[in-house]
């Protein structure tokens, strides 16, 4: 009985949580005309693919799309490869796992507004404040990306018992090949992991798009001003390319974030 | 183990990244802070005297102390209630951690440009109010206590289902036979929560409020898209709208370094409990 009680509860507040997904949809699909009506339809009176065409002409759509695929895509990448060595290093050397332990947990806390200020700043110096191909927004996402990936990678290694490193060693192997050879390979799924987080990120960020890119815009920002300017159809149809994605990942990293990882509550 | 010579060339990196992409701004970001915008006068106090003297500064600062407070409290009891509510045994239990975690697997300008849609003079939650014969109701008045608290519940909404993921997990590290044992011994289930589940669950529960307290302190997003630069102002909205509005760097800096001090004093028992004494 009272078990009957917490399904429904549960089962209500499920539904709830739908309700913004569902009106995302629901304006996308619907005329922009129906979106003004006065009270508002929880469900298309008519069904249209206008919006999501004119989000292709009307919106520069392609070049914003671009710009975050490309963004998020060179952010993994760099935050890989600077993080990689990284955690390795902090995994296996315990002195050195303190410092480093700081210094980013320091690159995660620091407010966004704080640093994205200063680096417009900089960032107009070096011709890189609102550039075309968003290289000032992808040195600023890697700066976020980079304790994700040192905090999912340091667990990784972690995890690989140091037995086996020294087994390989002692059957001949440089420590460079038992690197490569035993180590790597073990802490590949949670390479993907990392990646497919550090994506993510990027993809999803809106303050430092918003101030680095005012007007070579990546989709977050893209989003606002449209949505801003009163065009819930056309902006809900950049948002449904927008969640697609986003959605799907958070999906497959629900295990991670269960994990309790990326809380810092695992040292 | 590898020698130290190796440890510090793959830590270099990192660390030079971290020197010019967060340390170097940080610096500038000081800097900028201390000058006087008209005359480049450095050091000086101007930008800290015009945040003195501006009252949507002091909005800004108390709705940045208050904010966080009322949205990781909201948090905090929605997530644990979520998570024990879901640790029970109930039918479809992977579909509705799916539907929980929903709100946070949306980015979270989709999240809140839909939700202000909602909450809009004329939006959904108010025509929900017209067909049930409710009077509306002005959830985003700039200023008001309800634009206040529709942020906070917003924000709150998007981000409980990080609180009940750990909090989730941590409940399933908890060894079946604790409970077993407290419920042989007489223990009810409310009694089991308060003596046992809860006292267990505090590492967590610590790990959760540091991490949604760090976060909730530079919110930005979340009052901006809702209620404007001026609706609801916090320090981050503050500092953007000196630095887009106003091309007022100084101020800019200056409210961005408060806010900077502030996650810094925030941050010391996190720091604290990652280094181990």
């Amino acid at each position: 009985m009272k078990r009957r009680w917490l399904f429904a509860a549960a089962l209500a507040l499920g539904a709830t949580n739908l309700l913004p997904l569902w009106l995302v949809v629901k304006q996308a699909f619907s005329p922009e005309k129906e979106s003004f009506s006065w009270p508002p339809h929880f469900f298309p009176q008519e069904w249209t693919l206008v919006n999501l065409a004119a989000a292709a002409e009307v919106v520069p759509l392609g070049s914003g799309l671009l710009m975050s695929l490309g963004v998020a895509g060179a952010t993994v990448l760099s935050s890989l490869l600077l993080a990689l060595p990284a955690a390795f290093a902090a995994a296996r050397r315990p002195p050195l796992d303190g410092p480093l332990d700081v210094a980013f947990v320091a690159a995660r806390m620091l407010p966004t507004i704080a640093v994205a200020i200063p680096l417009a700043v900089i960032f107009v110096g070096a011709g890189l404040y609102n550039g075309p191909f968003g290289i000032g927004l992808w040195l600023a996402h890697t700066l976020l990306g980079l304790p994700f990936a040192f905090l999912v990678l340091r667990a990784a290694f972690r995890g690989v018992p140091r037995e086996l490193e020294e087994a390989a060693r002692l059957d001949g192997a440089t420590s460079r090949q038992a690197f490569w050879r035993i180590s790597l390979p073990l802490v590949r799924p949670s390479l993907a992991t990392a990646a497919v987080l550090v994506f993510l990120v990027s993809w999803d960020e809106f303050a430092y798009a918003i101030l680095l890119q005012v007007t070579n815009r990546s989709l977050p920002p893209l989003l606002y001003y449209l949505s801003a300017f009163g065009y819930p159809g056309l902006s809900s149809a950049v948002a449904l390319l927008m969640l697609v994605p986003a959605v799907v990942i958070v999906l497959l990293l629900e295990p991670v974030l269960r994990s309790g990882v990326l809380a810092g509550s695992h040292r | 183990m590898i020698s130290s010579r190796v440890a510090f060339w793959l830590v270099v990196p990192a660390l030079v990244f971290l020197a010019i992409f967060l340390l170097y701004p940080t610096l500038v970001a000081v800097r900028l802070a201390f000058t006087d915008g008209a005359s480049g006068v450095f050091p000086s106090l101007e930008s800290f005297r015009v945040l003195a003297g501006d009252g949507l500064f002091h909005r800004a600062l108390l709705g940045n102390l208050t904010l966080p407070l009322v949205a990781v409290t909201l948090e905090l009891v929605a997530g644990l209630g979520l998570a024990l509510l879901l640790s029970e045994r109930l039918p479809a239990r992977r579909l509705l951690r799916t539907a929980i975690i929903l709100p946070f697997a949306l980015p979270e300008i989709v999240f809140l440009t839909i939700l202000r849609r909602v909450l809009e003079p004329h939006g959904y939650a108010n025509g929900g109010f017209a067909l049930a014969g409710l009077p509306g109701f002005d959830f985003l008045a700039p200023g008001s206590m309800s634009a206040f608290f529709s942020v906070a519940v917003v924000d709150a909404w998007r981000t409980t289902p990080v609180v009940f993921l750990i909090l989730l997990g941590a409940l399933a590290a908890i060894p079946g036979e604790i409970h077993e044992a407290a419920r042989l011994d007489g223990a009810r289930g409310w009694q089991r929560l308060r003596r046992i589940t809860l006292p267990l669950l505090g590492p967590a529960l610590v790990a959760a409020l540091l991490l949604r307290g760090l976060d909730e302190l530079r919110i930005f997003a979340a009052p901006l898209v809702l209620t404007g630069v001026e609706g609801v102002p916090v320090l981050s909205t503050y500092a953007y709208h000196q630095w887009a509005d106003y091309d007022a760097i100084g101020p800019a800096s200056a409210a961005s370094l408060v806010l900077a001090c502030l996650a810094v004093l925030a941050s010391i028992p996190l720091i604290k409990r990652r280094i181990p004494a």
